[in-house]
């Protein structure tokens, strides 16, 4: 060995520590390659080099010098296999002629990548040595490209997982949230900020679908547009999103107001609303894991707006329904709730009242030491009207009652009133009757009520002598008037067509067939027996069908 | 416990918007209602300082989105300084640094906007 080999041997060696020092340094990729990439091209004289590192089977260009700018995008696609053959020799490729040499960089059993190295400036061949110095280099990089490679990997993996943390704190923090906010258009903005701030978007729009028309809550895009491309029918049935290239293919004027993704807000399997997105800053598409979290919080939204939706709905309901009652109970307390008992004569009666509030009315109104006024009423209709109609009613009833006169003139006075203060058609069909204590005998007035039944010895006596219904127009006609002289065990039955016309589970009515002949069948009750006789009746035939009306019975037994 | 709170500074036309506490879901609509009247004040160039800013979810982020583009159509801008980095750590993995500008102090955030002007 000459002393100028051993000088180019120890230059050599003192090259090589100095570069495995540099490299293994270092977990810096980009350090690394440049670094083996200038060492070889300084070591051989090269003006070109390039490396290119193995991603999942491709060659991927990291580093190139002294070729053009754009070669980087000109770069032809390699795989693994194009450069190793079947029996895992490497073949030597020299890509555009631009190099003349290419060697495999591996660490233990791993391809990493490939280094090209063009023209040595002195344009000598690469010697046999040239290229056992060039694997010894790639050797000793090769351990600290692997290192940097895992290490970039990891930090891949770590910022996907920051990120996907990032989202769950995002939703976890929504949830916590919708939970608090009691309008839907908070809900909407902070379902907004989250999505647009986790995906750095600046164009978005939230629309709600209700009762057939849609809402646009929140938009960034022009509302007259949105309203003109949207078709409900349509959007209520997506059952998935709508990326870019569906939206450019099958909804371009959305597309063209810059709407590049439609996420479903579903409920139950059911649209009940979207979100409308543009692009976003980055200029990166939209990925699948992005958009199930836009779906996410998206849905997690319209639970928290629905349940508000029906909250309210119920409150309103349930308003209602207290109002309802309120109705039902004033109602109630206009009935008389103490009858006041004569010598000659036991008077029951008693008002069952239907879910709703209906229109029936009794009352029994003593005149004087010997004179009691009995009536009976039902207003047509249900609901407040009605019970409205009927107070008026029973306060005209009142004041005639206070008034010296007839029963004929009374009722056409009624009548007068009556008319006056219904609209819409609303009647009320009226019985009364001013029965003396002393005489035991009955008068009567009725206009257009179920005639009350007299049941004298099994047989019956129908009070129908009268005129027409309140209500309908003012008194054109004289009602007519009939007295009876009662006998003892006589049994006055009043009733409004509540209980004739309450109806079994096949909508058949008890009847006034059905009535007359179960009250011929009794014998000798007390009046307080035959009303609950004749409701245990009327629920013996219903079955406990729900009765839509109100059952009123007003009962007179003469002793 | 105040869990966050604004206050804002005049440096001749550019307004420093101050963040302190924990910026998320709950607190984004004060950052809201801060930027809302600076920009019905017509003041366009800001300069949010994050230096007591503890923490910052993505609908706090979002808030910086939905005002970002009215600003800078008015020739203004948001620009951001003195966060910590638990708080860039989070601008950073939404990729934040793309669109805003970050300074590391608030002077440096307030020159660029008369540097901008020339």
């Amino acid at each position: 060995m000459t002393t100028s080999d051993g000088l180019r041997i120890k230059r050599n060696l003192n090259a090589l520590v100095e570069f495995s020092k540099a490299v293994n340094s270092s977990l810096d990729l980009e350090f690394i390659l440049n670094n083996l990439l200038l060492t070889c091209m300084g070591k051989f004289f090269a003006t070109k080099g390039a490396i290119a590192i193995n991603e999942n089977g491709n060659l991927k260009l990291k580093v190139s010098k002294g070729v053009d700018s754009d070669y980087t995008e000109n770069f032809p696609v390699l795989t693994m296999k194009d450069v190793i053959d079947e029996t895992g020799n490497f073949i030597s490729i020299t890509e555009s002629g631009s190099f003349i040499c290419s060697e495999l960089i591996q660490a233990s059993d791993k391809n990493l990548g490939l280094i090209f190295l063009g023209d040595k400036l002195n344009k000598t061949p690469y010697s046999s040595e040239d290229i056992q110095f060039l694997k010894t280099i790639l050797n000793i990089s090769a351990t600290a490209i692997q290192n940097s490679l895992v290490i970039n990997e990891l930090k891949k993996v770590n910022h996907s997982l920051d990120t996907r943390i990032n989202r769950l704190n995002s939703l976890f923090e929504l949830s916590k949230e919708f939970g608090l906010f009691a309008e839907s258009a908070k809900v909407v903005k902070l379902l907004v900020y989250s999505i647009i701030g986790q995906f750095m978007i600046s164009k978005y729009a939230v629309i709600i679908f209700e009762n057939n028309e849609l809402n646009i809550i929140e938009t960034k895009f022009p509302s007259a547009e949105l309203n003109k491309y949207l078709d409900k029918n349509e959007f209520e049935n997506i059952d998935s999103y709508i990326g870019a290239d569906k939206l450019k293919s099958r909804y371009s004027s959305l597309f063209d107001l810059g709407v590049e993704l439609i996420v479903p807000m579903q409920l139950q399997g059911k649209t009940k609303g979207i979100i409308l997105l543009g692009g976003r800053a980055s200029k990166q598409s939209y990925i699948n894991n992005e958009i199930e979290f836009i779906y996410s919080v998206g849905s997690l939204a319209i639970i928290s707006i629905e349940n508000k939706r029906l909250f309210k709905e119920e409150l309103e309901k349930h308003k209602l329904e207290e109002e309802l009652d309120l109705a039902r109970d004033i109602q109630k307390n206009l009935l008389p709730r103490n009858i006041k008992q004569l010598k000659n004569f036991e008077i029951t009666a008693e008002n069952i009242s239907s879910n709703q509030v209906g229109g029936d009315y009794f009352d029994v109104i003593p005149k004087d030491e010997e004179n009691c006024y009995l009536a009976i009423a039902d207003v047509s209709g249900k609901g407040v009207p009605a019970s409205l109609l009927m107070a008026n009613l029973q306060a005209f009833l009142k004041s005639v009652c206070k008034q010296e006169i007839s029963l004929v003139e009374g009722t056409a006075m009624i009548n007068d009133l009556v008319s006056e203060n219904v609209t819409g058609g609303k009647f009320i069909t009226f019985f009364w009757a001013s029965i003396n204590d002393t005489n035991k005998t009955i008068s009567y007035v009725n206009a257009g009520h179920n005639p009350p039944l007299l049941v004298r010895n099994k047989k019956i006596i129908r009070l129908e002598k009268g005129g027409m219904i309140l209500g309908i127009m003012k008194t054109k006609y004289q009602y007519l008037t009939e007295t009876i002289q009662l006998l003892k065990d006589d049994m006055l039955i009043l009733f409004t067509d509540g209980i004739t016309e309450a109806m079994d589970i096949n909508q058949n009515e008890y009847s006034d067939k059905k009535l007359e002949k179960f009250v011929r069948s009794l014998d000798n009750k007390s009046a307080k027996e035959t009303i609950d006789l004749i409701q245990k009746d009327v629920k013996k035939f219903t079955l406990g069908a729900v009765q839509s009306d109100d059952m009123t019975l007003l009962v007179v037994k003469v002793k | 416990m105040t869990e966050f709170n604004t206050s804002t500074k005049n440096i001749g036309d550019v307004n420093v918007v101050y963040l302190k506490g924990f910026l998320d879901a709950h607190t984004a609509p004060i950052l809201e209602n801060a930027f809302s009247s600076l920009v019905e004040q017509n003041k366009y160039k800001l300069v949010v300082n994050l230096k007591d800013l503890i923490y910052i979810s993505s609908a706090g982020l979002g808030v910086f989105m939905a005002f970002i583009e009215k600003i800078r159509e008015h020739n203004g801008d948001i620009k951001l300084s003195s966060m910590n980095e638990k708080v860039f750590n989070i601008f950073d993995l939404l990729g934040f640094p793309l669109l805003y500008e970050i300074f590391d102090n608030e002077e440096d955030a307030v020159k660029k906007f008369s540097g901008d002007k020339k």
